[in-house]
């Protein structure tokens, strides 16, 4: 198996078939759009999970000085809620790790099309999705 | 090497018989290129390891998640015994000379790990496991079979869900008593 420059590919499902050059200029465009995605959920992810823990760590330091004040169980409903909202957090990440995973397995199978424009897609669009989305993790 | 029940014009390799020529019994080249879901002769990673009916489909499912889950709790245990085996910092001082004749003390501080210790060669053991479970998923996914990669995603979420969440609330704890 080598790779090939061609303009006929089936690509990941059944109804994907391309035939046309335009077929495969639209296929590279929608591999390159794949490809930028997941760069930026990977980006995205990171950025969520800082906006999480500052935002948990915010209301904490606002409850010791309520149950301070307090003598009653008063700390269970605040302690309750936080750890609801930080599953609800922890659940949307779970649900974005695995769209990445699948993006990621998407993206190599694509590349194990062995057409070259597809891989020069992939390649391109990780290119441009670091590019754009790498620089957002420095900046807080 | 395209199999599909349709008329896709097989491009990449214009015979299909001259495949089977070399390898006798090595495996048979019916490699799916599409999404498919089924559970008749579908082999898996292993020759010998082949699924043909819907209840070794179902074991090979809770195999796939529970590996995948494996997987993400590696990853995330291999992290967490990086950070406890690099809380030792090394000091060392040593004597240098300072303007004016003075003496100063110099100290370097190190973080991190010798290579034989054993903490580093733990790392390096989890580490080739970790990349042939990683390689062992790709090619799980490359079957395309459409149960098998479910499989794999479902427990790479639900991994990334029990394991991460320790690791978050650890991270959060450090980050904020100190």
């Amino acid at each position: 198996m080598h790779f090939i420059f061609s303009n006929e590919v089936v690509l990941l499902f059944d109804f994907w078939s391309v035939h046309s050059p335009a077929g495969m200029a639209l296929s590279v465009l929608v591999v390159l759009f794949l490809a930028v995605l997941y760069e930026s959920i990977k980006v995205g992810k990171a950025k969520l999970l800082y906006w999480a823990v500052v935002s948990m760590s915010i209301p904490a330091s606002q409850l010791t000085e309520e149950t301070d004040q307090d003598s009653s169980g008063s700390d269970s409903p605040p302690v309750s809620t936080t750890r609801l909202r930080w599953l609800f957090c922890h659940f949307g990440q779970s649900v974005i790790h695995v769209l990445q995973v699948v993006i990621g397995y998407f993206m190599m199978l694509a590349v194990m099309s062995y057409n070259t424009w597809i891989f020069f897609g992939v390649i391109l669009g990780s290119a441009v999705g670091y590019y754009l989305a790498y620089p957002l993790l420095s900046m807080v | 090497m395209a199999y599909n029940s349709t008329t896709v014009p097989s491009h990449h390799h214009p015979t299909t018989s001259a495949s089977h020529s070399h390898g006798e019994g090595m495996h048979n080249m019916m490699m799916h290129m599409t999404f498919y879901f089924g559970f008749k002769n579908v082999e898996l990673l292993f020759s010998g390891l082949v699924i043909n009916t819907a209840g070794e489909m179902a074991g090979a499912f809770v195999a796939v998640f529970l590996l995948a889950m494996f997987y993400e709790g590696l990853k995330i245990a291999r992290e967490s015994l990086l950070r406890k085996s690099q809380v030792s910092i090394r000091y060392n001082s040593m004597p240098v000379p300072g303007p004016n004749g003075t003496i100063l003390m110099e100290t370097h501080k190190t973080v991190g790990q010798q290579m034989l210790s054993f903490p580093h060669l733990l790392q390096t053991v989890l580490h080739i496991i970790q990349v042939v479970i990683s390689y062992f998923l790709m090619l799980i996914f490359m079957t395309y079979n459409g149960y098998l990669c479910i499989a794999v995603a479902a427990g790479a979420g639900t991994g990334y869900f029990l394991f991460s969440w320790k690791k978050a609330v650890v991270v959060d704890i450090t980050e904020h008593c100190h």
